[in-house]
């Protein structure tokens, strides 16, 4: 991790959706969270010193998924990085770029449309060509086999999972309402004992962030900075794994507080947004992040508003950055996951600094 | 306005030193390979090039299986049930096939190796997957 004592600070975001199925084009979708971060951030293109964007060429149907949006994020002639992972890793990408003194400002920008195509079918394609692609199994299957894992031992879990997913719908419906604990549980099996309601409806959309080195020479000027940044990818052979822990996300999240200087994560966050695309995942976030009950966790619902893969953790950042603004709370966590049951997770601690 | 489109290509993947091993001795001998890393004192199934954990490719071939411990298994509708087998030797686990109904499996259950003929093209369809074991009477 590079050094932390250059200060980096998120100056404005945006998105479009999330949309069950957004019938722009790629780059029109991305265009319009890009000039809605812009207008945030009040800032233009020429404001900007360099792009991460973060997409994945199979979920897009081409290879080199950046090239088509290279335009409307205002990278042509700039320096481009391209994040074949899920936009929280850009976003790190990006603060790692700031903190080294490569550049000022930096926009973190990050796309997915699933609605082209059969997504899951498509995750196939990120598995073991030798040993696992021609059993047919995609991310839905380890999804299903990390939550029945952890549901072997656990009798009451798959009953508890319907009771998260009722709240994080409820919280997501913006009016409050939702179905019962009995009707997620009598929706449409999914892959046993995920029901269709326990997971996150897939989605469409963009997001995108400017992300600054921070501004010291203001003093009393309130600012939102990323305090912290960890992440982590555990094995690749999901055996070689101890499915009901996240010992990849305990990792990136030792790393992103140890950053953040946070000692004690259970009193000291103050709300978290963890990309949860399925309602087991949360509890696997709150063991293995060292959440409590003093944090308040997806206030909007988090993914289950719209599940964006790839985007999932950027949105997750910007929805925090979001609460921070709105609220006088301190401290606030992002997380991101991505690959076969969580392979890859991402951690960022947000703060509300007054330099 | 939409367009369709569709991208179906061939591809050639090199299954490498220890893949060939293991799909070969599937094949040929139905027998089950893992791969055991002396630096970390553990058996990695299925066969590796090299130990995930410290990198070592110095690693042994030993055989696993065929019997093992279901450790968790889901089953789709479209798709039929897969779970995670941690095989007798074996220090991790590979997920594949579970054969049968769903309403007998339970975790923790012993399964064993179901073997059958699979073409040259296709050679890691001899492993059909894992069935409960039955017990001797």
């Amino acid at each position: 991790m590079t050094s932390a004592s250059t200060p980096v600070a998120i100056a404005g975001w945006g998105q479009t959706g999330p949309l069950a199925e957004d019938l722009r084009s790629i780059p029109e979708m991305v265009l319009d969270a890009v000039q809605a971060t812009l207008r945030n951030a009040a800032m233009g293109y020429e404001d900007i010193d360099a792009v991460v964007t973060a997409s994945v060429d199979v979920f897009d149907g081409m290879t080199a998924s950046n090239i088509a949006v290279t335009e409307v994020v205002g990278a042509v002639m700039k320096p481009e990085t391209r994040i074949a992972a899920d936009g929280l890793c850009a976003a790190i990408h990006a603060a790692c770029q700031i903190r080294a003194g490569a550049y000022d400002t930096v926009l973190v920008v990050a796309h997915a449309k699933p609605s082209m195509s059969d997504f899951y079918e498509l995750t196939k394609w990120a598995l073991d060509p030798i040993f696992l692609q021609s059993l047919g199994i995609d991310f839905l299957t380890f999804a299903g086999l990390q939550a029945a894992a952890m549901a072997a031992e656990d009798k009451d879990a798959v009953e508890r999972w319907a009771g998260l997913a009722a709240c994080r719908l409820a919280d997501a419906s913006g009016d409050g309402k939702s179905p019962g604990s009995t009707e997620i549980l009598q929706s449409a099996l999914v892959t046993t004992p995920l029901r269709e309601k326990m997971c996150a409806p897939l989605a469409d959309g963009a997001c995108a962030c400017v992300l600054r080195r921070g501004d010291d020479s203001s003093p009393g000027r309130k600012e939102i900075r990323l305090s912290g940044l960890g992440h982590d990818l555990a094995a690749n052979f999901i055996g070689d794994r101890e499915l009901t822990e996240s010992a990849g996300l305990e990792r990136a999240a030792a790393r992103a507080y140890a950053d953040a200087g946070i000692k004690q994560p259970e009193d000291e966050i103050d709300v978290a947004e963890p990309s949860v695309a399925f309602a087991h995942e949360e509890e696997l976030f709150v063991q293995s992040a060292g959440i409590s009950d003093n944090t308040i966790i997806s206030p909007h619902g988090g993914l289950f508003a719209g599940n964006v893969p790839i985007v999932a953790g950027l949105s997750r950042l910007t929805a925090a950055a979001e609460y921070l603004r709105r609220n006088n709370d301190l401290r606030a966590v992002a997380h991101g996951s991505w690959g076969p049951a969580g392979q890859g997770q991402a951690m960022v601690v947000l703060e509300n600094a007054i330099p | 306005m939409i367009r369709e489109g569709s991208i179906r290509l061939p591809f050639a993947y090199a299954a490498g030193k220890s893949g060939s091993t293991y799909l070969r001795a599937l094949q040929e001998e139905q027998r089950i390979l893992g791969s055991r890393c002396s630096a970390c004192d553990r058996i990695l199934a299925p066969a590796r090039s090299f130990c995930p954990t410290c990198g070592d490719a110095e690693l042994q071939t030993v055989e696993i299986g065929p019997g093992g411990v279901l450790l968790a298994w889901t089953e789709r509708p479209d798709k039929g049930i897969l779970g995670l087998v941690k095989l007798d030797s074996a220090d991790t686990a590979i997920v594949h096939r579970i054969l049968g109904s769903s309403d007998v499996l339970s975790t923790g259950m012993r399964v064993q190796a179901r073997f059958g003929d699979a073409s040259d093209e296709n050679p890691e369809d001899s492993l059909l997957g894992f069935a409960p074991e039955v017990a001797d009477s």
